[in-house]
């Protein structure tokens, strides 16, 4: 046990290392933000066409976006950053940072979509029916009605969402690319402090403590949506 | 009651949901100030049939007219202004206030002013005994209370006619009659009414007429009296043998 503090020290004393594992962790967050950022987004515009009335308009986006997701979903994530970076990025000089938020992001839209699609499946049809029956436009019932309620459904759930990919991210040190998880094997290599165990478990406790934040603000976040759920007046 | 304008009238109204036929040529006519209610068994296309006058279901085929307009995708946002629904499960807005729900439309629709509104909504929940409800959320109704805000969210677009669909069929005995108290009161105020309604005592008192609708069409029509004590048809005699 003494040799397990004495690495903590060392860890913590050894400039390079702090400064590796800092980088690590800011790679680490830097793909994991953009990446939700686009999941998000083309999350949001995959789900509006999904719930959207079938029409000419909608009917070939449907079909690719359908078919967007199945794959998406039905093969590994790795395979996915393989195919990124050997296949479809292999530029020379391209940076792989890029490379990496655009795989990540591609593969998080394709289950925000799906979380964003059943939030807004899940808001009663009666409130949509409410709103046409007092001849309000599609828009403001979207915008005013099921919009706001879809979000209380979906927040839980895209927390989920972006916990997934915050860990899911260590894979990148697959390709090469120095995130936390590299940083932690770096370190503990054989030409740095030869022994895993302490780097592996300051980079857990990184992880530990970045989703424990998302896990805190979603919490607010829900608890604030709650409020017209309340059954007594404040 | 002849002379008086014509203000709906639906010819050969007829709905399909995939391979069931739900309505199968319907005519009907709605007069200024008449309160109709529409009877029939479980499954026979009388909620249908009013959630087609409004549009809640788009009809197969047929034609809705209402004040010699033929209802179109173009004016149905006008025909909806114009036609008030009341649901069986009140679909009051969840996300907003009792206010909210009640000046939503009027202020979005450019009818009136949010202060015009607010205060008119005002009135009306006073009317109804729930000016303390006014910022209060719908899940803290009572099913009685949001049916009675439904009723009076549908009065603030002030429109021509009122359709209920089934107002009483979700709440508890005691609520019932604060909601039937109400539309008895639009009633004697002479809003013109379609009512579906399981409530034969409720039909029997407020009707101007009745229409009994089986398998989609309608078999038979007449005031309370004729309907209840002279029906014409075996359907309907054995109908009202089960029921009363």
């Amino acid at each position: 046990m003494d040799s397990f503090f004495d690495k903590i020290a060392e860890l913590f004393s050894t400039p390079e290392y702090i400064d590796s594992l800092l980088h690590g962790f800011l790679l680490t967050l830097q793909i994991s933000y953009f990446a939700i950022l686009i999941g998000v987004a083309l999350g949001a515009v995959i789900a509006l066409v999904q719930v959207a009335k079938k029409s000419k308009w909608t009917i070939i986006p449907k079909f690719i976006f359908s078919i967007y997701t199945t794959v998406i979903r039905g093969t590994p994530m790795a395979l996915q950053l393989f195919i990124m970076f050997f296949v479809i990025f292999a530029i020379k000089g391209f940076p792989s940072i890029i490379t990496a938020i655009i795989a990540f992001g591609l593969n998080s839209a394709a289950y925000t979509a799906e979380v964003i699609r059943g939030g807004i499946l899940s808001v009663d049809r009666g409130q949509t029916e409410a709103g046409l029956a007092l001849g309000l436009s599609r828009f403001t019932i979207f915008t005013k009605i099921v919009a706001p309620q879809a979000i209380k459904n979906i927040i839980p759930a895209l927390g989920n969402e972006i916990i997934t990919v915050i860990k899911e991210t260590a894979i990148v040190s697959m390709v090469g690319m120095y995130d936390l998880n590299m940083a932690a094997k770096d370190i503990g290599s054989g030409q740095n402090m030869a022994s895993y165990i302490v780097p592996m478990f300051v980079a857990a406790l990184f992880y530990l403590a970045t989703i424990y934040f998302i896990t805190f603000i979603v919490k607010r976040i829900e608890k604030s949506l709650r409020k017209s759920d309340m059954r007594i007046e404040e | 009651m002849d002379n008086k304008e014509t203000d709906l009238v639906i010819k050969n109204l007829r709905k399909t949901f995939g391979k069931n036929k739900v309505l199968n040529g319907i005519d009907f006519e709605l007069k200024e100030g008449e309160r109709v209610v529409v009877l029939g068994p479980s499954g026979s296309g009388k909620s249908t049939f009013l959630r087609c006058i409004n549009w809640m279901e788009e009809p197969t085929s047929g034609s809705i007219i209402l004040d010699g307009n033929e209802v179109t995708k173009k004016n149905i946002r006008w025909v909806r202004q114009n036609i008030g629904m009341v649901f069986q499960h009140f679909n009051l807005i969840n996300n907003m206030t009792v206010m909210e729900n009640l000046t939503l439309a009027p202020v979005k629709l450019k009818m009136m002013k949010q202060a015009v509104a607010e205060k008119r909504a005002m009135e009306l929940l006073r009317h109804i005994g729930l000016p303390n409800k006014a910022n209060a959320y719908p899940a803290s109704l009572s099913g009685g209370q949001k049916q009675r805000v439904a009723i009076i969210r549908a009065m603030m677009l002030s429109p021509e006619v009122l359709l209920f669909d089934e107002p009483t069929s979700a709440l508890d005995p005691e609520s019932i009659e604060d909601v039937l108290e109400l539309i008895r009161e639009l009633a004697n105020r002479g809003m013109t009414i379609m009512i579906v309604t399981h409530e034969m005592s409720f039909a029997k008192e407020i009707a101007t007429r009745i229409v009994f609708i089986d398998k989609g069409k309608i078999i038979e029509e007449g005031t309370p009296d004729e309907f209840f004590e002279h029906p014409k048809t075996e359907r309907v005699k054995e109908f009202l043998e089960k029921i009363l």
